[in-house]
């Protein structure tokens, strides 16, 4: 590759990272200042005022409860999906049975469909299941929404890690779940962490969901609840919305650079699976 | 002496039996993903309502909801519009971005300074496209707002001053958006696939003194169809069913750029809940021939591989 190319190479990179940092750049800038607008520019007397008025309440809320809110849901969905998907992908790794390559095409299948066709219908079922403007109504769909994906990471995780060792736990006398929990398990705790975290994110970011079910200022998600930051007639407070969508978005980021290596594998499988 | 008890009890999870360790998950599944679907399918043939008497008593019309649906040209204009807010974000911008982006990100560095530049704007522009990619979704809208909103940077940019490109420009607003939103995916994809590919290949036709778009063109293109193939088809099942980023970004005013908001619109903004799912159904018929054929090419590639 010639010098030309290289400098090619270099115009290429520069147009597409602006392309790409600007929103980025508008997000923080706008958070510290105090008179932000939707104009790009850097703030000429920074302050932390627009995190500060994050405080005060909006409607019967303070926003802060709305990441209060996420927590909850996030890790309830992400622990209660990742414990059911480490039962279903135990029986599909360790026991064979009929059916098994019908049941993955059905989690792949699961996974691909949009949200909003499932939330439609779960709002109308909601209604007479009691589940209406519930923590518990998000909780529940979201798991169901992370099961497919988390089953099938746990899968291909599991099928990674040879079974010999279980083998000779049982020839000592361990029952065969038994010899997976004591064994197996420790050695995937890696891969359970992952899937966690993964569930997470997604559940912390699902806006449809919570949209649908959640009525009340005070039972909202940090997804929803941004917005509230819209006033009646369309205008919008940009500097809270930039400050608290920084406050909202900081932990996904800390988590994928965590899990980024992973990450890239997972995406590569999905070519060569 | 209690180890001994516990696998006694965990011995029972065992032969036919162990299945029933499957049951909690399938059956969140089946109640929260599966029964919906049929529910769906139900009530797009009642005439059933969020509000008023028929939220109580609805009954059963039959076709009537999708023969509605094909007389309203604003759903007819929706359908149309997400064939091409997918064509252009999905399949022009996502992947040929996607795919120059890793293409450049194995590019060796040479020696000196424009190697060091290389590789530092390499990582510094790779880090920032994921960063795209993973920020929530709602954020992300948040911020193409403000960008393309009157004062905006993209409008101050493209339109003067006094005029907002969102609202001149709703299609090309939201195709911007997700292509800001979505490369990073076929960018991993592609980065990893190329990977795959033994560097021997590309130094054989090197060697046979290929330029570099020969290389390109005759050596990676046909080793990347696989991917490509994978790529495009992922992700046009979700530009097509994306909600959240046009939603956030356009609203309702907006319903005929996208059939989702038309779903929502009529479902939620309108209590025409029957007529939401009959619409829904429909879109969803085309997302599941494409999830179908997903299926049918990764049995291929798993056959060739």
């Amino acid at each position: 590759m010639g010098k030309l190319g290289v400098i090619a190479a270099i115009a290429f990179l520069v147009a597409v990272l602006s392309y790409f940092l600007i929103p980025l750049l508008w997000m923080i800038f706008a958070a510290f200042d105090p008179n932000a607008g939707p104009e790009l520019k850097i703030p000429t007397n920074p302050s932390l005022v627009n995190f500060e008025k994050l405080a005060e309440p909006i409607g019967a809320a303070v926003p802060y409860t709305w990441i209060l809110n996420s927590l909850i849901i996030a890790s309830a969905s992400a622990t209660l999906a990742t414990v059911l998907a480490l039962l279903a992908a135990y029986v599909m790794t360790r026991h064979s049975f009929r059916g098994q390559e019908a049941l993955t095409t059905m989690f792949v299948s699961f996974r691909l469909i949009p949200v909003i066709v499932i939330a439609l219908p779960i709002m109308v079922l909601y209604k007479g299941w009691g589940l209406n403007n519930t923590l518990q109504g998000v909780i529940l769909a979201h798991t169901a929404l992370i099961l497919p994906f988390a089953i099938l990471i746990l899968d291909g995780y599991l099928r990674g890690i040879p079974t010999t060792y279980e083998e000779a736990a049982m020839i000592d006398g361990c029952s065969k779940l038994g010899a997976f929990l004591r064994i197996t398990l420790p050695l995937a705790l890696p891969g359970l962490v992952t899937v966690w975290l993964i569930s997470f994110v997604f559940s912390w970011g699902e806006y449809v969901i919570p949209r649908l079910i959640i009525a009340t200022e005070t039972l909202t998600p940090a997804a929803v609840g941004l917005d509230y930051f819209k006033g009646l007639h369309g205008q919008i407070d940009y500097g809270r919305i930039a400050a608290f969508s920084i406050l909202y978005t900081l932990p996904v980021v800390a988590i994928f650079m965590y899990i980024k290596k992973y990450l890239q594998r997972g995406v590569a499988g999905l070519v060569s699976r | 002496m209690r180890a001994r008890v516990l696998d006694k009890i965990l011995s029972f999870f065992e032969g036919p039996w162990a299945r029933l360790l499957m049951f909690p998950a399938l059956a969140f599944m089946g109640i929260f993903i599966l029964f919906p679907l049929v529910w769906s399918v139900y009530l797009s043939f009642t005439n059933y309502r969020l509000t008023g008497p028929e939220a109580v008593n609805y009954t059963f019309v039959g076709l009537k909801n999708y023969l509605k649906l094909f007389k309203d040209s604003e759903f007819l204009d929706a359908i149309r519009n997400s064939f091409v807010f997918t064509f252009l974000s999905a399949l022009v911008g996502q992947t040929v971005l996607g795919l120059g982006l890793a293409l450049v990100a194995r590019m060796k560095e040479p020696e000196g300074v424009l190697g060091k530049v290389l590789k530092i704007l390499k990582i510094v522009t790779i880090t920032v496209v994921f960063i795209s990619w993973v920020i929530p979704e709602v954020v992300a809208g948040y911020a193409w707002i403000s960008l393309t909103e009157t004062g905006g940077f993209f409008s101050t940019l493209f339109m003067g001053p006094a005029k907002s490109f969102k609202f001149e420009h709703p299609m090309e607003t939201i195709i911007i958006a997700n292509i800001w939103r979505g490369t990073a995916f076929s960018m991993i994809l592609f980065i990893a696939a190329l990977e795959s590919i033994p560097s021997y290949i590309y130094e054989a036709a090197e060697i046979d003194g290929a330029t570099p778009w020969q290389r390109f063109r005759y050596v990676i293109l046909p080793l990347l169809s696989g991917a490509i193939l994978v790529d495009l088809i992922l992700i046009t099942i979700w530009t097509f069913g994306l909600f959240t980023l046009v939603y956030i970004i356009l609203g309702v005013p907006f319903r005929t750029m996208h059939w989702t908001i038309y779903v929502y619109y009529k479902g939620i903004d309108r209590y025409n809940v029957s007529l939401a799912s009959a619409a829904s159904n429909i879109m969803f018929l085309i997302v599941l021939a494409l999830i179908v054929s997903y299926l049918v090419l990764m049995r291929k590639l798993r056959r060739w591989g």
